[in-house]
């Protein structure tokens, strides 16, 4: 085990992006919560300098009320770290255990959860998590559990093909064959070892979580009481033509977040995955 | 009856069992939601408590939830999608009105981002660990990160307001003539920025996936006995490994195709494109729910639809591959 992360880590830290992308990312995950914290900035607070350019007071300008864009962008940016983190907690838990499950037993347990899979991925999941957001108001929390809901196909889906394969592997018979119970089998023989296609795929449920409560918030769906980037991006949209800088810093940092987690994923992919690792054509 | 036909019927059985589900679902999520629809409708008018409870009773309000079930479901299996009492209309005949348009922005987007995604990727495993390959990686990951609405933001700013060059809101100037050449050229402009927005994402996906796939055909020996029967090098990459590689960019290719019905709503809402998108958000909005859940079912069946004529297109293009 040991052996092979140490190889999992050579190769992923020969990508150069994927590598930049994991410290870029950890410095963001690290400094943005813990400078909100240790200063208290507060994102609220007005000033008499409405629609400030940036200058060395306030690096990213002011918006109409003249609240400092950069601590607000921060606030924003520990808000999209916390959807993206939680998503892909709640789509893992759900998916590792429904698709560990699905393999495991087949028969009808493998039905009824592969149809429940199939049923969300054929509604359009956005306008159903947009719906419910506005009927039942678009708390953050409940904005998390509704996105966490409702990607966990695509988690249960790999791993399910993985128990498949694995579950007629020696090992596991082995394990089965000296008397070990379901529970024993399926938690600590099987699925630690569907894991390594997973971990890629957490990094994106993650940009897209955030993406997706971006884009709720954009439409006006968010949680008024949190900071959410989304929403300083559509309430900044009527500055756009004679303050870029409203609308324009809470964009990017969607952008970099996504774009982040993205190149991570993919780094992960290739160095989790032996087969994407050797040279080509 | 053929193996084939067989094989579409249980399908299109599956289909309707999870149909089925989406629309209980759906409905029963929609009853969920707090609120009087009638109060909702009419509360702000001084009326009075007989008259709601009258028109509850027209309109089957105040009968169990699960007669009303029943009634929803009986009349959707006969294509009636229901009326919406916020807009005074019949349900289908408004998604009548929007799905072309819809389609109009996002078949284009999707074909043109498919044709260019296979070229791009293709080149890119072709000429694998070049500078060539670095660039195609690196402008397809930005591309497939950018959040559509910023990005239209960023055109909008760009084109429309500073260069002035291209309308950015609707799908035709106000006013102007609504036949002929002059009104489908005035369409084309309307179309160029919400269709670069669309295309930008899924030209980078398609890129992603095309060369990833052929990356991944590209190491099965079938490639090196080709090359040792003597075929040229194009033949072996053009005629055998693309052949293969495009099994999952058809897959994703109809996921796509079939999803399009529900509309990009972000990119239709920042250009108020007036399509499906547009429609269930301001459904949404409006709390007009037959609204919603017909598009929920219409998107849904879509999606069925698309999934089952690709899965036959498969034996096409894969003769191991029989439905019999």
């Amino acid at each position: 085990m040991r052996e092979q992360l140490a190889e999992v880590w050579r190769v992923f830290r020969r990508q150069r992006a994927a590598a930049g992308g994991f410290l870029a990312l950890a410095v963001i995950v690290v400094a943005s919560p813990s400078i909100v914290v240790l200063t208290g900035i507060d994102p609220e607070a007005i000033s008499a300098d409405v629609l400030g350019r940036p200058s060395l007071a306030h690096a990213m300008g002011t918006d109409y009320l003249g609240r400092d864009i950069l601590g607000r962008v921060l606030h924003g940016v520990n808000t999209s770290l916390l959807v993206g983190a939680s998503v892909a907690a709640i789509a893992l838990s759900i998916g590792l255990v429904l698709g560990t499950a699905a393999g495991f037993y087949r028969g009808s347990i493998d039905h009824v959860i592969m149809r429940a899979a199939d049923g969300l991925l054929i509604v359009p999941t956005f306008f159903l998590v947009l719906a419910v957001a506005f009927i039942f108001g678009g708390r953050l929390s409940f904005v998390i559990v509704m996105l966490g809901l409702t990607t966990w196909p695509q988690i249960a889906r790999i791993v399910r093909a993985e128990v498949l394969a694995l579950k007629e592997e020696a090992f596991v018979q082995s394990a089965r064959a000296l008397g070990a119970g379901d529970a024993h089998l399926m938690f600590r023989e099987i699925l630690p070892n569907t894991l390594p296609p997973v971990v890629a795929m957490i990094a994106l449920l993650g940009s897209s979580a955030i993406l997706s409560e971006a884009s709720l918030s954009f439409l006006g769906v968010g949680d008024p009481n949190v900071v959410s980037l989304g929403q300083m991006l559509t309430s900044g949209l009527e500055y756009v033509t004679n303050a870029w800088w409203v609308p324009g810093f809470p964009g990017a940092a969607i952008f970099v977040l996504v774009l982040l987690l993205n190149v991570l994923g993919d780094g992960l992919n290739v160095a989790l995955n032996p087969r994407l690792r050797r040279g080509g054509v | 009856m053929t193996g084939v036909a067989w094989y579409v019927a249980g399908r299109l059985l599956q289909s309707a069992v999870l149909l089925a589900f989406v629309v209980t679902i759906g409905f029963f999520v929609i009853r969920a939601a707090p609120g009087d629809p009638v109060l909702y409708l009419y509360g702000a008018q001084n009326i009075s408590a007989e008259t709601l409870a009258a028109l509850r009773q027209v309109w089957g309000l105040d009968r169990p939830l699960g007669e009303q079930y029943w009634v929803y479901v009986t009349n959707l299996a006969s294509g009636n999608l229901g009326y919406s009492q916020i807009n005074r209309e019949v349900v289908s005949a408004m998604l009548a009105r929007k799905v072309p348009n819809t389609l109009l922005l996002m078949a284009p987007s999707i074909l043109l981002a498919a044709a260019g995604g296979v070229v791009l990727g293709t080149t890119a495993c072709r000429r694998l660990g070049t500078a060539t390959d670095y660039v195609i990686g690196a402008m397809s990951m930005v591309g497939y990160s950018t959040p559509p609405f910023w990005l239209a933001i960023l055109l909008i700013v760009l084109f429309a307001s500073t260069l002035g060059w291209l309308p950015t809101q609707g799908m035709a100037t106000l006013g102007a003539s609504s036949r002929g050449l002059a009104h489908a050229l005035d369409v084309t402009r309307h179309m160029v920025l919400p269709v670069t927005v669309l295309t930008w994402w899924y030209l980078a996906a398609f890129t992603r996936l095309t060369r990833a796939s052929m990356l991944e055909e590209s190491r099965k020996p079938y490639l090196m006995t080709a090359r040792m029967k003597g075929l040229s090098e194009a033949r072996v990459f053009y005629g055998h490994a693309l052949r293969n590689a495009s099994r999952p960019v058809l897959t994703v290719l109809g996921l796509y195709l079939g999803t399009m019905l529900a509309g990009a709503v972000m990119t239709e809402v920042v250009f108020a494109w007036p399509g499906m998108g547009l429609l269930t958000f301001s459904a949404i909005v409006q709390r007009d729910y037959p609204v919603v859940l017909a598009v929920f079912i219409v998107s849904g069946a879509a999606v069925v639809v698309t999934n089952l004529v690709i899965d036959l297109l498969y034996a096409v293009i894969d003769p191991r591959i029989r439905y019999a």
